[in-house]
């Protein structure tokens, strides 16, 4: 009796462990696989909204759609940024805040990401760096990164309306954190280039 | 045998990792796939919820996604003056006289300007401020706001050391103190009275401690568009254009995690005139002392700090219990009185169909343990309906949602209904109080005799005069009950929205509390209501009485009069209607006890009286000059009328730099601040930690197989 208990005990981990393994694995890739199959989705949304198309939801049942693309040359990054930073669009893309201003428009423009997926290369980033920002007339704002720093995430005060035309971009910090939830984060401040007294 | 095992072990080794990487590829490819299709029924579902709930949603297009502006401005406060508080309150009788000493100490070796917004009871007449400079007392003089902030402003900028005490709502003062030497402590002294509440057969003083973060609906104005004097930097919510003033109501709130500040002090002197039966506080522990047969002196623990308010109650000894009451001063040829009368108990009359329209708060100031307190007298209210009755239920943050479309009757149906709606409530977003309102004063009345609205609330808004003119304008023959809620309510909203709406106020501050206060509110609405009430004086004197329009009154409220006249009348005739009969009274004020500070409070009831008619009459200029004019006679603090303090000797030289800092205040006890300020959002998946937790598991099998293979072998050779 106890000998068949024991094999039960051994055949069953023998089962379990592995599949429990397997299963963990599935949802940590999970997460990769639709963070990086959305973006090749959205380009074909992002292409319908630079034509003139509003609010172009990316697949029939998304509650969200591409406001912008975010452009690094220096490290050949291209994102397409969604509309909301919610748990949902940001699983897709990075998210553009509600209530902060619109790319292109005066003010500040906040745009959060997820740091181990689409803003993982924010840790490169250098001050001085080149963001652009294509927005959805198809016009492109140059952006030059003036400051970079950690912050606690109830700093709320980075979010809030600018006079000046200003571009925030926020990731969970630190980057090789192995959960989620911690209460720091990481933000990139970025100014416009002016020539002529107009952004380019 | 010995040969065939490390092969046997490479064998399921290898196996084993086939397998998991062969299941592991498979499952994840089917999972992206199958997960990706079934969130479309979800995200569906998600949608078809959404639609539901939208259908009683009510989106004021102007409203929304504006008033969120509670976003924080400083955050290093180790500089700002440090502040102390000291308090120490005389009642006697029915009014309370109270000293408050501010102790502003600069830490730093730099010049200081220390701003610091606190609260005051809503009636309280703030009639004294001195200065305390060393061994130095300067005496503060009564100024007209704008003439008071001119004179400060210049002994600011003089080098002198001054301060300004100015009022923002009835119940929120802001005291400024320039030129706070290095390493200095300056003391600001403010002297201020009022009645307290009595209700129900048990007094009540309160002294609220801090000026919980208010809401500002509407959208940002310009500093160049505000019209009112603003200070820098001082508050952290912008002015908008629904609340000009914002920034002045406002102080910039400390995170819990920074600690507690602002330690407080008090001590009561407590005469009631009569023997007491029971003396509590309600949400501090305190030391009692009995001084004599009426006499009590109450100390506040040690080690508190300004996060909620001071409630003391007492009852007399049920023989004792005062029917009325009658104080006089004879004051600069003037006579003042102050009459208080308890009208008889009426006996129930027929009971009416009621149709009861209860709103609740869900905005984000009353996350942690407000809303608990909220949702259990809204069980306990909803549990009191009869059948008969009709009733909704609105709930309120940044959107206004009905649980129907229109009230419903009482049913099982719809109790049950309501009770998974209020247990499913939570507290988020901001506080648009407007459209929820209107909504609750709206709706149809065709059905019930008697139309009740129980609004549940901490008041945390900024813009109470626009709320007042919606509930004057548009009670119509709704009743309107307002229940405070949380450790610091906003007691100026709460007790003039009951007057307006001709209901009453009811505080709730703890959820231990609910089943005691809701009772009392249950008490007052199933019992007739004295209306019209109508007061002659006797000897055709001209007496002026105020207030004037005498509000309804409920189970268990006194009637409470003002007067001013060359002598006192001899009798006072009051008449009203109790459910369509006449009630009739007379009172005869002789022997009324003479007490100092009785023209105090008329002059206070005149202004309060005076400032409701500034927003509703249209020659405004005159009710302003009246109210100034009151209000300089009676060296009062009004919306009009500053006390100012000035040393004369200049003490900082012009070379030296005054750096301004507005003082940081606590958040209010059981609030959760990420609920109110906001919070950046979570950017970080589980991805990382599920592919680690993965690979553990998969290690941790592999090496058990190897292990067990062994275990198994062994044993079978045994055998």
């Amino acid at each position: 009796m106890p000998v068949r208990f024991k094999k039960l005990i051994v055949v069953g981990l023998l089962v379990v462990l592995p599949l429990c393994g397997v299963w963990q694995i599935g949802l940590g890739s999970y997460i990769h696989a639709k963070a990086i199959l959305a973006q090749f989705l959205l380009e074909t949304a992002w292409s319908e909204t630079l034509k003139g198309h509003k609010e172009v939801k990316p697949w029939p049942w998304a509650d969200t759609w591409p406001v912008c693309r975010l452009t690094v040359p220096r490290l050949g990054i291209s994102r397409i940024v969604l509309a909301g930073a919610s748990g949902s669009s940001l699983a897709f893309g990075p998210g553009h805040l509600f209530g902060s201003a619109t790319s292109g428009e005066y003010g500040n423009t906040v745009i959060a990401g997820h740091r181990d997926t689409h803003f993982k290369f924010l840790q490169e980033l250098k001050t001085g760096d080149a963001i652009q920002l294509q927005t959805s007339n198809g016009g492109n704002i140059r952006y030059r990164i003036s400051e970079i720093r950690v912050i606690h995430e109830t700093e709320t005060h980075y979010l809030a309306r600018t006079d000046a035309n200003i571009l925030t971009l926020i990731t969970c910090y630190p980057f090789n954190a192995i959960s989620a939830g911690g209460p720091m984060r990481y933000i990139v401040i970025a100014t416009p280039e002016i020539t002529n007294g107009k952004m380019i | 045998m010995k040969f065939q095992k490390p092969g046997l072990i490479m064998l399921s080794t290898l196996r084993c990792i086939f397998a998991g990487i062969i299941t592991g590829t498979l499952t994840n490819c089917i999972l992206v796939l199958l997960v990706m299709l079934l969130s479309a029924p979800a995200g569906a579902t998600a949608m078809d919820d959404m639609t539901a709930a939208d259908m009683n949603r009510i989106e004021d297009p102007s409203h929304v996604r504006q008033g969120t502006l509670l976003f924080k401005g400083e955050q290093d406060f180790s500089r700002a003056p440090i502040l102390r508080t000291d308090v120490q309150i005389n009642v006697t009788g029915m009014i309370a006289r109270a000293t408050v000493k501010q102790h502003f100490r600069n830490p730093d070796t730099t010049w200081k300007e220390g701003i610091y917004v606190f609260p005051l009871p809503e009636d309280a007449a703030v009639d004294h401020l001195r200065m305390h400079i060393g061994q130095r007392v300067i005496e503060g003089r009564i100024q007209e706001r704008q003439q008071a902030r001119k004179e400060y402003e210049q002994a600011r900028s003089e080098g002198k050391k001054a301060s300004l005490v100015e009022q923002e709502r009835p119940n929120i003062f802001t005291t400024s103190v320039a030129n706070i030497g290095p390493h200095e402590e300056i003391v600001i002294e403010i002297e201020y009275q009022h009645v307290v509440q009595y209700d129900t057969g048990a007094f009540r003083l309160r002294f609220p401690m801090v000026v919980a973060p208010r809401y500002i609906p509407g959208q940002p104005v310009t500093p160049n568009e505000i019209t009112v004097d603003t200070f820098d930097g001082s508050g952290w919510a912008v002015s908008t254009d629904q609340v000009r003033d914002a920034s002045r109501i406002t102080p910039p709130v400390l995170h819990p995690g920074q600690g507690k500040i602002n330690p407080v002090n008090l001590q009561v002197h407590l005469d009631a005139g009569f023997s007491l039966q029971h003396i509590t506080s309600s949400y501090h522990n305190i030391d009692i002392k009995q001084e004599n047969e009426t006499g009590y002196r109450l100390t506040l623990g040690n080690n508190t700090h300004a996060d909620r308010d001071f409630e003391l109650i007492w009852t007399p000894e049920p023989a004792e219990q005062p029917r009325a009451a009658f104080f006089s001063e004879h004051k600069n040829g003037k006579q003042y009185g102050l009459i208080m009368m308890l009208p008889p108990e009426q006996t129930s009359g027929e009971v009416l169909n009621r149709e009861v329209i209860f709103v609740i708060d869900t905005s984000g100031s009353m996350s942690g343990t407000s809303i608990v307190q909220a949702k259990a007298g809204l069980e306990l209210a909803l549990a009191k309906l009869k059948p008969g009755d009709r009733f909704n239920i609105i709930q309120f943050n940044s959107y206004t949602e009905l649980l129907f479309q229109i009230p419903q009757p009482v049913t099982h149906q719809s109790l049950r209904q309501a009770g998974n709606y209020v247990r499913n409530l939570q507290a988020q977003g901001g506080t648009e109080m407007a459209t929820a309102l209107q909504a609750a004063l709206n709706q149809t009345t065709e059905h019930a005799a008697v139309r009740q609205v129980i609004f549940l609330t901490d008041g945390s808004i900024g813009n109470e005069d626009e709320l007042f003119r919606i509930i004057r304008q548009q009670l119509g023959n709704s009743r309107l009950f307002t229940v405070g809620i949380g450790s610091a309510p906003n007691s100026h909203f709460m007790s003039r929205a009951a007057d307006f709406g001709r209901g009453t106020y009811t505080y709730i501050g703890k959820v231990e509390e609910v089943q005691e206060k809701m009772q009392i509110l249950f008490n007052k609405l199933q019992h007739p209501v004295l209306t019209d009430i109508q007061l002659t004086w006797g000897d055709n004197l001209t007496v002026e009485a105020w207030p004037q329009k005498i509000p309804d009154l409920y189970l268990g409220e006194p009637l409470l009069i003002s007067l001013e006249a060359a002598s006192l009348p001899e009798t006072l005739h009051i008449s009203g209607m109790v459910s369509n009969s006449k009630w009739n009274s007379t009172m005869k004020l002789q022997n009324g006890k003479k007490q100092t500070g009785i023209s105090v409070l008329w002059a206070r009831k005149k202004i309060a009286a005076l400032m409701d008619q500034l927003n509703s009459r249209t020659e405004q200029d005159e009710v302003r000059q009246m109210i100034i004019d009151t209000a300089l006679a009676h060296h009062l603090v009004s919306k009009f009328t500053s006390l100012v303090v000035i040393d004369v000797t200049p003490a900082r030289v012009r070379e030296e730099i005054l750096k301004s800092q507005s003082m940081p205040v606590n958040l209010p006890a059981g609030w959760e601040y990420e609920k109110v300020f906001g919070q950046l959002p979570q950017t970080a998946t589980g991805s990382e930690l599920f592919l680690i937790r993965g690979m553990l598991l998969l290690v941790t099998g592999l090496l058990f197989a190897v292990f067990s293979r062994k275990f198994t072998r062994c044993y079978a050779c045994q055998v």
